[in-house]
């Protein structure tokens, strides 16, 4: 049960918890901890920029745009569909550095010599 | 239902106004590929036209056919990016891991092809970078979406608590719920590491509605899997469909369906999660369709001998324990009339071993990170033979009810 909900009006029951919390796939948890961060910070940076794009929009229309109108804002399809070809770009730009070839990775001072 | 919610899309967009500098690979990969797993119908019915104004419902930001509008505009960008992130995840970073596993194997002299044991494929590939990253994006989009979405509803929970309290008892279809239920220590589980699992948070409907359409990277925001199915599944013999049992029907996506498809047939959900067919009582209760929900157990119906011309479910027996699975086949066929079908639909059990070192590890991380208690053992634990002891006839061939699933047509014999 949410222990934001009062007793009374719950409807659910005890729960055998995951513990993925303590899963690590990069070595130290910590990194594994700042994957995280950047995706979640991705996410932030794209909800600025989406709501920048109606507020754009609103001023190119209406001349205006308070907040409770950004919240309103229904997109055309049209919009929707060339939001996410940026935001789809967006993530490609700042996270197919995840997936290169890293075969070749070495530490510091154990480079390849010239 | 919920004041406010996603529109997550599958509109057909106009491509001409694709920004130039994004045209090529990005353009290409923002059209939602022909997914290997997920395939839909093209000649679905449109979704049924939406009461408005019902008693306790708060006005909506809007919606997209079945699925409403998130609340803020700032939530709804976060989950249409961690959306497109999984996606990337999917069609990027997971072929690109996969090739890093064959290098692997390669380097080692090992076959791309050959099939190992579980460990084996584990103690390979589990210290490598690509590796690594695509399996903790994946994680981190999981565990992000479920933190946004509980964030949401936690917060606002009088709001969304209100919402469903003002329609519990409001028709047309029935709502029971059973506090009291005694359920199987499997069912609690946090499946897919939703917060709570299905009976332990009272937000598990919501939850799961949004975050599983992020799992679907949005083929399925208007059901259309669940309607697929529902419009894919066989009929007896007979021609009679009168009563419609869908178990383990979560949030009722495909007992609505069902309905859609068979609107004077009389359609129940149950589910073990109380907060699921609640949620899904709300959804039904907002489109003004009469299906019956209750929270049940699928072992323990308590409906009559006989008593329903389909039985079916949805991606439910690979959530359930070997002896849960035997005790609901055993169930099912009690409930079945003679001539009736039993169709669950579920993974496809014709290959139940990954071809794969990468698709051995993704298995391991399925089962043990992403919480699929169960799911392992459902692809050994003998299905179709505990569907024929239970008495089924059983049709393994067709038709096939959701393109790329198992076919499980089971008929009670006459």
């Amino acid at each position: 049960m949410s222990e934001k909900v009062e007793k009374g009006r719950s409807k659910a029951a005890p729960f055998i918890p995951a513990d993925s919390d303590a899963a690590v796939f990069l070595g130290n948890p910590h990194i594994d901890n700042l994957m995280s961060v950047v995706i979640a910070l991705g996410a932030e940076i794209w909800a600025d920029r989406q709501r920048l794009k109606v507020v754009e929009r609103l001023l190119e229309t209406e001349g205006k745009a308070t907040t409770a109108m950004v919240e309103a804002y229904v997109p055309t399809a049209a919009e929707k569909e060339a939001w996410e070809t940026e935001r789809m770009a967006m993530v490609e730009r700042v996270y197919s550095v995840l997936s290169r070839d890293t075969s070749n990775a070495r530490p510091f001072g154990e480079e390849r010599q010239f | 239902m919920i004041n406010r919610r996603s529109v997550m899309g599958l509109f057909a967009g106009a491509a001409s106004l694709v920004a130039a500098p994004f045209a090529s690979r990005a353009a290409q990969r923002a059209t939602p590929r022909a997914n290997e797993m997920f395939q839909t119908r093209d000649d679905l019915p449109p979704p049924p036209k939406n009461p408005e104004n019902v008693p306790g419902t708060l006005a909506p930001r809007g919606r997209n056919g079945r699925m409403e509008r998130l609340p803020e505009i700032d939530l709804e960008s976060r989950m249409d990016f961690l959306r497109s992130v999984r996606t990337f995840a999917n069609e990027v970073m997971s072929p690109a891991a996969g090739k890093r596993a064959d290098d692997i194997l390669a380097s080692k002299g090992i076959s791309p092809d050959t099939v190992m044991p579980m460990q084996d494929a584990i103690a390979l590939l589990q210290d490598d970078p690509v590796v690594g990253a695509r399996t903790r994006a994946w994680t981190s989009v999981q565990q992000l979406t479920w933190k946004n979405i509980k964030a949401e509803c936690e917060d606002n929970a009088d709001t969304y608590l209100s919402e469903m309290e003002a329609v519990d008892n409001r028709g047309p279809g029935t709502l029971e719920l059973n506090p009291d239920l005694e359920m199987p220590d499997y069912t609690r589980h946090e499946i897919h590491i939703q917060p709570g699992g299905y009976v332990g948070n009272d937000f598990a409907g919501h939850m799961y509605d949004y975050g599983t359409n992020g799992f679907y990277t949005g083929r399925n925001d208007q059901d259309a899997l669940h309607m697929t199915a529902a419009f894919g599944l066989p009929i007896p013999a007979d021609g009679k469909v009168r009563r419609i049992l869908d178990i383990g029907t979560g949030i009722g996506q495909l007992a609505l369906a069902l309905k859609e498809r068979f609107p004077d047939a009389e359609v129940w959900g149950i589910d073990v999660g109380g907060p699921m067919v609640r949620y899904g009582h709300l959804r039904a209760v907002e489109r003004g369709m009469d299906v019956n929900f209750a929270q049940r157990l699928a072992e323990d119906t308590r409906f009559p001998d006989n008593h329903f011309d389909l039985v079916t479910s949805y991606i439910m027996f690979h959530e359930v324990s070997p002896q849960g699975t035997k005790d609901i086949v055993n169930e099912a066929f009690r409930i079945t009339r003679p001539g009736g079908i039993f169709y669950p639909i579920d993974f496809n059990l014709k290959n139940p071993f990954p071809r794969t070192a990468y698709g051995q590890y993704r298995r391991w991380w399925d089962h043990r990170w992403n919480n699929e208690v169960w799911t392992i053992k459902y692809r050994t634990n003998g299905l179709p033979d505990l569907v024929r002891a239970a008495g089924f006839d059983l049709n393994e061939e067709g038709p096939v009810a959701l393109p790329r699933f198992g076919v499980m047509n089971a008929t009670k014999p006459a």
